[in-house]
């Protein structure tokens, strides 16, 4: 092994996906074991107040309907795309735009809205969590592109993500780590730090205030994206696509990359998606998707549907997943509320209820 | 009507000790005629009688109703009897049409002439085999193929197969037993020797059944079944021992550790991108067709073959990176690979049982005294003969010497007294009969319950869904699909296998 990583300064170290298997065992749970709440215009981010489940689509926050209640209910139209969404203990709500602005609702904080200038300049709020006393975390998870663009910001190899506190009765901001590759998702820990899902290098990331970040779960076969707390004290793991070989060899040829970014239009470039197979123009790998009728389950894909669940030491210990054949693509939230875990299908449309077994 | 051959009280005894004795056999006229038992039953020797082979020690032999005794297979080749080796006996370095045409050359050979012929004769049986080809690029299924076309040739009355589908994929068998029916139609008379009971069920037109060196029954097929077949071979039933009915979840084994994660190896185009991981306490069954990659996979894991050096992928034994260049190190880190082809790869024929399995200790540097000790091996040998109730009469008994069943015994004992932690078994039972198959997958269940990680190859679909706890399908050279043996079916697995 010591003369191969002397070899690999030459060769360059391969590039490996590590296998859905163990936990991550391919299954079929998010298609046939899932239950269809709501159909929604590609449902976001899931956050719970009290008795009341809110989610982001387009434009809007929605509440989920309540038993008896014909469906969602707006509550708050935005002038841009919602990003992200959080609520507070006190029943304040943290929603993120695509135009960078953080808006507070509700609560002590009613009205207020952090700008990208308190973030020095930073206008990709992606993920949002509230901490103990009045704390505010914020991801942001690149300094050059807007939430919507994080096609571009993957296929541009940028690592210009960062994770923020904000005192929201100070109104000062801290940053608490940079230089990330898109953080998508934040957990706020017992210990006063967080757990922040790093999309582009596949990992889920300790961030401790003073004391760095220290890599917890690593090597995923995905893009991680929203994580929440579950009632067992481990957590949800949202991955909103899948890696594969096609992918990452695009990600290493910087001319072809380069070549496709500027003369192929964004739904067709060979890069990640919530959702495919709408349109034939989309690249495939290989070919092979389809035979004698049957959509194969293991074709390559550039969309899946992936939720895992997390113990209490941030290990995977079940997974949920729509196949290349399944419809419930491009998770990007859950929420654990009364025995069930609610998903967001953003590619497949839907929002999913999941028993939690013990 | 006269049979073509009939064997009279026929016994074939080596130092004393009869391998048959006194054995009536008939062979009709354009029948197909399945030849049943245990290895060390007696088939082969009974064969080779026919073949020319081996002489008899007693008893005779009348061909066409006349008395004959082959002193070579040539002889028997040229009063009209081929037969077709389990392990073929081509020319490696030759190709594939001078194979063929070996022994029947003319003065002066056109050597395209030759090719075109060969080719036209391959495809007339169907075999997609390219003439110009060395035999030592090919793979055994192919290999078997030329053996075929070779025995056809020769317009031979009588072909004896010995285990000829062993090594073929499900659609190289329906040729093979689409070319058996049309061989029958031509009035060729055919001995069948399998260990697949199925397919001498739905082929063959008798079956005879030998146990121990002695006949048990001959009677049509009709009057048989699976079960009444095992019987008489193994004076039991083992049906239901071997292919149990499927496991519910409660009774596979749950997941230990991680033992090996193996991510995008690749290999030229035999292996692509290739990722998976096996646990501990688990067996992993990997089924897939010949060609799919398997074997290489699992060569490249211990070492036997190498990865590509450019964008090769990575292998990690226990979170550790590991590169092996040749097996000798994945030996020492505790993996081990028991070969599909034993008798090339497997062990050393020409010494003892004792001598070999202590040639796997001395590999992995497990040898307590510093030379070659006689005592030590004896004492090894004495403890896995126990263990894997190898029969044999003595430990200095050559390998070559064993049957089926108890060489393949040899091959897993001397991988095992390498005391691995990951054991990867290539086609375990290929070509071991029905009771070295239980007692080879009850050794197979003791290793997993013992909590290493053991890796099961096999292109039998009925022994990947009763021994795994995990299936992995591999196709064009990776993994293409996990399934549960509890959901698994034998369809589900074949279209992952072939689409």
């Amino acid at each position: 092994m010591r003369l191969d990583s002397l070899l690999d300064w030459f060769r360059g170290q391969a590039v490996t996906i590590p296998p859905m298997d163990g936990a991550l065992r391919p299954n079929t749970a998010l298609d046939d074991g899932a239950a269809e709440l709501l159909e929604a215009a590609a449902p976001d981010n899931l956050a719970a107040s009290g008795g009341q489940v809110f989610y982001s689509s387009g434009h809007d926050l929605l509440r989920l309907p309540a038993y008896g209640e014909a469906g969602p209910a707006v509550v708050a139209r935005c002038e841009a795309p919602v990003s992200a969404v959080a609520c507070g203990p006190d029943g304040a709500v943290a929603i993120g735009l695509d135009d960078g602005r953080i808006l507070l609702k509700d609560g002590t904080l009613d009205g207020r809205t952090l700008g990208p200038a308190e973030f020095g300049g930073l206008a990709c709020p992606t993920a949002l969590a509230f901490g103990a006393a009045g704390t505010l975390f914020v991801c942001q998870g690149s300094s050059a592109h807007r939430p919507s663009d994080w096609v571009v910001d993957l296929m541009s190899k940028n690592a210009c993500g960062s994770v923020w506190r904000v005192d929201l009765a100070a109104g000062r901001c801290e940053r608490l780590a940079g230089e990330l590759a898109f953080p998508y998702g934040i957990l706020p820990d017992a210990a006063g730090g967080v757990v922040v899902a790093e999309s582009w290098r596949h990992r889920l990331l300790r961030v401790k205030p003073g004391s760095g970040i220290e890599p917890v779960l690593t090597k995923l076969p995905g893009y991680p994206a929203r994580l929440a707390a579950g009632a067992d004290g481990g957590a949800w793991l949202c991955l909103f696509a899948p890696r594969n070989r096609l992918i990452e060899f695009v990600l290493e040829e910087e001319a072809y990359r380069a070549d496709m970014m500027r003369e192929v239009a964004r739904e067709y470039w060979i890069a990640p998606a919530l959702s495919s197979g709408a349109q034939f123009l989309e690249p495939l790998q290989c070919g092979g998707v389809k035979t004698m009728g049957i959509h194969k389950p293991w074709s390559p894909t550039r969309s899946y549907g992936l939720l895992v669940r997390l113990d209490r030491n941030l290990r995977p210990v079940a997974s949920f997943h729509s196949r290349a054949n399944g419809r419930r693509h491009g998770i990007t939230s859950a929420l654990e509320r009364d025995g069930r875990v609610l998903v967001t299908s953003k590619g497949g449309n839907a929002i999913l209820g999941l028993a939690v077994l013990p | 009507m006269t049979p073509i051959i009939e064997m009279q009280k026929v016994t074939k005894a080596y130092h004393g000790a009869p391998a048959i004795r006194d054995i009536d056999f008939d062979l009709r006229p354009g029948e197909i005629h399945a030849l049943l038992g245990e290895n060390g039953a007696g088939k082969s020797t009974l064969t080779k009688i026919m073949a020319g082979v081996v002489e008899p020690t007693a008893g005779r032999m009348l061909y066409r109703g006349q008395p004959v005794q082959f002193a070579t297979p040539s002889q028997a080749l040229a009063a009209g009897i081929a037969m077709v080796f389990q392990e073929t006996s081509l020319v490696p370095s030759m190709t594939v049409a001078q194979n063929l045409y070996l022994g029947s050359e003319s003065f002066l050979n056109r050597l395209r002439g030759v090719y075109i012929s060969a080719q036209q004769f391959l495809q007339s049986l169907n075999f997609p085999v390219d003439p110009t080809a060395t035999v030592a690029s090919l793979g055994t299924a192919k290999r078997q193929m030329v053996e075929i076309a070779r025995a056809v040739k020769h317009n031979a009355a009588v072909i004896i197969f010995d285990e000829p589908t062993s090594s073929l994929t499900p659609e190289e068998k329906r040729h093979f037993f689409a070319l058996m029916g049309r061989l029958k139609q031509r009035g060729v008379s055919i001995v069948f020797i399998s260990h697949a009971l199925e397919e001498a069920l739905a082929h063959s037109d008798r079956i005879t059944i030998l146990r121990d060196g002695e006949r048990v029954v001959t009677d049509d097929t009709a009057r048989f079944d699976r079960d009444s077949v095992i019987r008489a071979m193994v004076g039991r039933s083992l049906s239901t021992e071997i292919y149990k009915a499927r496991r519910t979840a409660n009774q596979l084994r749950p997941r230990g550790e991680m033992a090996l994660s193996v991510q995008d190896i690749s290999m030229s185009n035999v292996v692509r991108n290739n990722s998976f991981s096996i646990y501990d306490g688990q067996i992993t069954g990997v089924f897939g067709l010949i060609g799919s990659g398997r074997t290489e996979t699992f060569k490249i894991v211990a070492g036997i073959y190498k990865r590509d050096f450019l964008h090769g992928g990575a292998v990690e034994l226990r979170g550790r990176p590991v590169r092996y260049r040749v097996p000798a190190p994945a030996v020492k880190d505790g993996i081990v690979y028991v070969t599909e082809d034993r008798k090339t790869e497997g062990f050393f024929e020409t010494m003892s049982i004792a001598e070999n399995l202590y040639s796997g200790l001395l590999a992995a540097g497990l040898n307590k005294a510093a030379l070659v000790s006689r005592r030590e091996m004896r004492a090894l040998a004495a403890e896995w003969r126990g263990k894997l109730n190898i029969r044999a009469i003595t430990d200095n008994a050559k390998v070559i010497e064993l049957s089926g069943g108890n060489q393949q015994k040899v091959v897993i004992g001397k991988g095992l007294v390498q005391k691995p932690r990951v054991v990867i078994f290539d086609e375990p039972t290929r070509g071991v009969d029905v009771g070295a198959i239980a007692e080879i997958h009850h050794f197979i269940n003791q290793l997993a319950d013992d909590g290493l990680a053991v890796v099961v190859i096999s292109s039998y679909l009925p022994e990947i869904m009763n021994l795994s706890d995990r299936i992995l399908v591999c196709r064009q050279g990776r993994i293409v699909e996990e399934l549960s043996p509890e959901d698994a079916t034998e369809e589900k697995i074949m279209y992952a296998a072939v689409h």
